[in-house]
């Protein structure tokens, strides 16, 4: 029988990704406190309460991607500029979903992800964003940083909302093309030492943490000491 | 070992007979495998993991009795048989009521315990059942769901076919499809549910659960069908009923469960099938091989352990070659100006349900009490039939027991009151009738109910909606009742002055309403709304000329999410920033105002609701941008009667509470209820002009009324009471095989379908048409009348 190889991405690789990415604070939309952002922040809000049609808060915001195809933005971003854009990255679309997500009552924080690729798909993505002058901070090897939102659903369970795609990730998939290696729910009290399960994973808040190779245990061992 | 595998359609609606064949190969490699097929159109029976075939002719030709004796042959001989086709597993129960041990399927017990829609089996799974309701009820009923579930319903059939009914047309159309391809009128309509498609795949012997699987969707057809997926174990809250649940049924064979997980996490279950899914050797794959396992147990003989090749599973189309000896049939000739060659059900199983149905094997889903096609008379006679299925609380109507469904609607006593209070024996017809008491007593209701609400704080109003009907009758009702009147043109204006109605108490709206020109009143409105932004351009610069004079100006708000013409968009970012700026430009000394109107009856009660929260919450982001309070807020409409009266009381109280809540200095609240109070308010009577009665089942009957007195007829149904001109009694039709045909000559000049004319009808008997008093009144036009 041919096996066909995929390319294995060692441990190594993902302890230095999350080095590299260790100090990237979520991205947040930035409000010039005219009346340009307060327009577009409440179109996205009103919208979304349009959009979501009587459904259940924790229905994914999928009509964000719907309008907004995903691509290079630029940084900062205001809530103006973003709303206005064809193309918004993971941070604003992210962002985005955490404000709706808030707005419903839903507990949301921004997410962090690692997740492996292709050398030829992020590559593509290089030339991509380099053309729009864009950074490519975000691109290491077959590796990349994405974003998205933690929904908290009863106690500490969470749900992981990928913006860029329009859907929430698999717990049980972990690794492989598009699959997470590694993913830090940001929290605002840097200490809280919450710990979040997604799957039979689980994160302490504003930590990075593989996937696959940590069991909700040692997540928990790990916010401990951390806490000590 | 034989095992004979039915079910080998392979098709975009694929039986699972090859899944079963792949995964039987695998564990048990000298097993001789006899695929059972009943067209040699069936792509499945070239799967090379087929050892031979046995091609029986199409269900319609086959002989029902000698092929049951041969089956019981072969698994008297020692062969086994997993039927992977639902019909022929009813059939077999039949056969083989208490089941047979080479024969892997479910008994007949336990067959009718698991029939669609209620499942009466899953009682104590995580799971909950879609509300749904029998096509048996009248028309009346049927809208009445589809409206109260939005209109996001599903039409299915007794055992396979399910399809989107999103309009009474659609409904009414589908239903005549299914009706004639199932050999029954026992069709149910079900609430459609969103979220992701999962199921449970289970496999038993006499009554022992085996092993079962539990599979998310993870690509589906566009038919929804399982393309890819994931499998794992199922959990123990959900294994454990399950397991009691096969103990109790004492199930042989395999089974799906399939359901729909919706955004709460909660299970609906939509249906279980007495077989194994056409996936299942998707789960072979994930190593969990249920078809072996099972075998495993009728046998004893041990299965070849299968290696898990993962969790996850997809298809790919592979071509085979085909077998010499059924070589490919010719395609069938297209029906000249055809488009296609239709190659569903080639094996004949609507033709088996029809003669199922006929043998009273199966009646609609579950099992009748008649013979096997043996002509023995073997089977044994169920506890209950399709007649008697228990349901808990999720069907609707009058329930699912058919012996409670008469498929008559209920007539309001006032209707009836009303209507025989005219004489009709020079009454020429078709003619309008007023029914005066029905329709007082609406705007009395409703005048009560905004009086009721009203508060210091807030004012509660009617809106009565010209143009719905404008009838000088319900006008001045309208306003002996305290609507204010909503006009959409001057015309409209100047009718309701002279209905009595004060300019100030008149609300003036839409896009045309500027015309014709020179029918301003001169002094003041109540209120106009703009409906465009030039249209709020034109309104600012008449206001600022003294042109126009408004207590109230304000825009329509166009819904975003939902499809229409009408308002102001704010469907972007963009349109919201220049609503608001030109919001800016309206006069100070104008008190400002929000309307929004949707049909109800058109996008369903619950949406309209959700809707009406979603424009609150744009209310509160024009105000917050605006800096302008709303303090009108004009809600409407098009509420269908029934919907408006059920429980509106506590709807709109808590509507109003919310409103005032998230506009704190709102002063008025404008309901528009539209044909609420019109539809009721008129009957269309008309008379029987000519069918033939000689006939034991009169399908087409000749009326003097048409559509164009009828022109909603596409759109809802009409509640039609008879008289019987012997007697004078006054009867509602109901549901029925005949079909009432309009005097003009248009093909679609057809009022009522599937209704029952009463034994004794006669030509020039009486009908009236209720509920017809709203657009059917204001819509209907001249025609055919020379």
């Amino acid at each position: 029988m041919m096996m066909i190889e995929t390319t294995g991405t060692e441990f190594a690789n993902v302890e230095a990704a999350i080095e590299r990415w260790r100090c990237f604070p979520a991205s947040s939309l930035s409000h010039h406190g005219g009346r340009c952002c307060q327009i577009a922040r409440e179109w996205v809000l009103a919208m979304d309460r349009s959009q979501l049609n009587g459904a259940p808060a924790l229905t994914g915001p999928r009509w964000l991607r719907h309008k907004y195809t995903w691509g290079p933005s630029r940084w900062p971003n205001h809530w103006c500029e973003a709303v206005g854009e064809k193309t918004l990255d993971c941070g604003a679309l992210a962002s985005l979903a955490h404000e709706v997500f808030t707005a419903r009552g839903v507990r949301s924080y921004p997410a962090q992800f690692i997740q492996q690729f292709t050398a030829e798909a992020t590559c593509h993505w290089r030339e991509k964003w380099g053309d729009e002058q864009c950074t490519v901070n975000w691109i290491e090897d077959e590796l990349i940083y994405h974003e998205g939102c933690a929904v908290v659903l009863a106690g500490s369970e969470v749900k992981l909302w990928d913006a860029s795609a329009g859907w929430w990730l698999n717990p049980r998939q972990v690794g492989g093309y598009g699959g997470l290696l590694a993913a830090r729910i940001v929290t605002p009290a840097a200490d809280s030492g919450e710990v979040f399960e997604w799957g039979r994973h689980a994160f302490a808040a504003n930590q990075w943490q593989r996937v696959g190779q940590a069991p909700a245990e040692l997540a928990r061992a790990a916010s401990a000491e951390a806490l000590a | 070992m034989k095992i004979y595998l039915s079910g080998l359609y392979s098709g975009t609606n694929p039986q699972p007979g090859v899944g079963v064949a792949r995964s039987l190969r695998a564990a048990f490699p000298d097993a001789a495998l006899v695929g059972v097929e009943y067209s040699n159109r069936s792509s499945g029976i070239h799967w090379p993991d087929l050892n031979e075939l046995w091609l029986q002719r199409p269900w319609e030709e086959l002989n029902l009795g000698e092929y049951a004796s041969r089956i019981r042959g072969l698994l008297d001989a020692g062969a086994l048989w997993i039927s992977g086709v639902d019909l022929e597993i009813m059939w077999l129960a039949s056969v083989f009521p208490e089941g047979h041990p080479n024969l892997l399927t479910p008994p007949r017990r336990a067959i009718q315990k698991i029939s669609k829609p209620a499942v009466e089996a899953h009682e104590g799974l995580p799971v909950r059942v879609p509300t749904f309701i029998s096509t048996e009820h009248s028309d009346w009923e049927l809208h009445a769901f589809c409206r109260r579930h939005d209109w996001k319903v599903w039409l299915k059939g007794p055992y396979y076919e399910a399809v989107r009914t999103p309009t009474w047309d659609s409904f009414e159309t589908v239903r005549a499809v299914l009706t004639r391809a199932w050999s029954t009128e026992r069709l149910f309509l079900q609430t459609h549910v969103t979220g992701y498609e999962q199921s449970v795949c289970f496999c038993a012997y006499k009554g022992e659960l085996l092993d079962a699987v539990f599979m998310r969707k993870r690509e589906l057809t566009e038919e929804g069908k399982t393309w890819a997926g994931d499998v794992t174990e199922v959990p123990e809250d959900f294994a454990a009923p399950l397991r009691r649940i096969v103990r109790e049924l004492n199930w042989t064979g395999g089974a799906e469960l399939e359901m729909v997980r919706d955004a709460d996490g909660q299970l609906w279950l939509l249906e279980c099938n007495p077989r194994f899914p056409a996936w299942i050797h998707g789960s072979t794959l994930a190593g969990h091989n249920l078809p072996a396992r099972m075998v495993e147990a009728a046998t004893g003989v041990a299965a070849r352990a299968v290696p898990s090749h993962g969790e996850e599973f997809t298809r790919v189309v592979l071509e085979v070659p085909v077998r010499p000896q059924f070589p490919l049939p010719p395609l069938p000739e297209p029906f000249p100006g055809g488009i296609g060659h239709s190659l569903k059900h080639p094996s004949g199983t609507l033709a088996l349900a029809e003669r199922l149905h006929k043998l009273n094997i199966i009646n609609d889903g579950s099992f009748g009490d008649g013979s096997n096609g043996n002509g023995n008379g073997r089977g044994r006679a169920p506890k209950a039939n399709g007649n008697g299925r228990a349901v808990k609380g999720r069907a609707e109507g009058n329930g699912h027991a058919a012996a409670a469904v008469t498929g008559e609607p209920s007539i309001p006593a006032s209707y009836l009151a009303d209507v025989k209070a005219f004489d009709f024996s020079e009454m020429e017809t078709p003619a309008w009738l007023f029914l005066e008491t029905t329709a007082r007593s609406i705007f009395e209701r409703a005048g009560g109910l905004a009086r009721e609400l009203t508060t210091p704080a807030a004012e509660v109003a009617n809106g009565y909606s010209i143009k719905t009907n404008p009838d000088e009758r319900l006008i001045r009702l309208a306003r002996e009742h305290g609507f204010l009147a909503e006009a959409i043109s001057l015309l409209e204006v100047q009718k309701a002055l002279r209905c009595g109605f004060r300019p100030d108490e008149v609300i003036l709206n839409g896009p045309g309403k500027w015309w014709p020109e020179g029918l301003l009143p001169a002094s003041r409105l109540h209120a106009v709304f703009s409906d465009s932004l030039a249209d709020l351009r034109r309104t600012v610069s008449a206001l600022e000329s003294g042109q126009l004079q408004s207590e109230v100006v304000g825009v329509r708000l166009r819904t975003p999410n939902v499809s229409s013409r009408f308002g102001i968009p704010v469907d972007t970012p963009e349109a919201l920033k220049e609503l608001v700026e030109a919001v800016d430009t309206l006069p100070r000394q104008c008190a400002f105002g929000v309307h929004f109107h949707m049909a109800s009856s058109n996008i369903g009660v619950r949406h309209w609701w959700s809707l009406y929260e979603s424009m609150l919450r744009w209310c509160q982001s024009i105000e917050s941008l605006t800096g302008r309070d709303i303090e009108l807020l004009d809600v409407g409409g098009g509420w269908f009667p029934d919907d408006w009266q059920a429980d509106s009381a506590d709807q709109f109280a808590g509507a109003v509470a919310r409103a005032r809540r998230v506009l704190p200095r709102v002063r008025q609240v404008v309901s528009e209820p539209g044909k609420a109070v019109a539809q009721p308010s008129m009957g269309l009577a008309m008379r029987l002009l000519e069918f033939d009665d000689a006939k034991e089942e009169v399908k087409e009957a000749v009326v003097d009324g048409s559509i164009a007195e009828l022109p909603m007829h596409f759109f809802q149904p009409h509640r039609i009471l008879h008289q019987d001109s012997r007697t004078g009694e006054w009867r509602p039709l109901r549901r029925g095989k005949t079909a009432l045909l309009g005097r003009l000559c248009m093909e679609h000049d057809i009022v009522a379908r599937n209704v029952e004319l009463p034994a004794g009808a006669r030509p020039g008997d009486v009908l009236v048409f209720c509920d017809a008093g709203g657009y059917d009144r204001s819509m209907s036009y001249v025609f055919g009348r020379g």
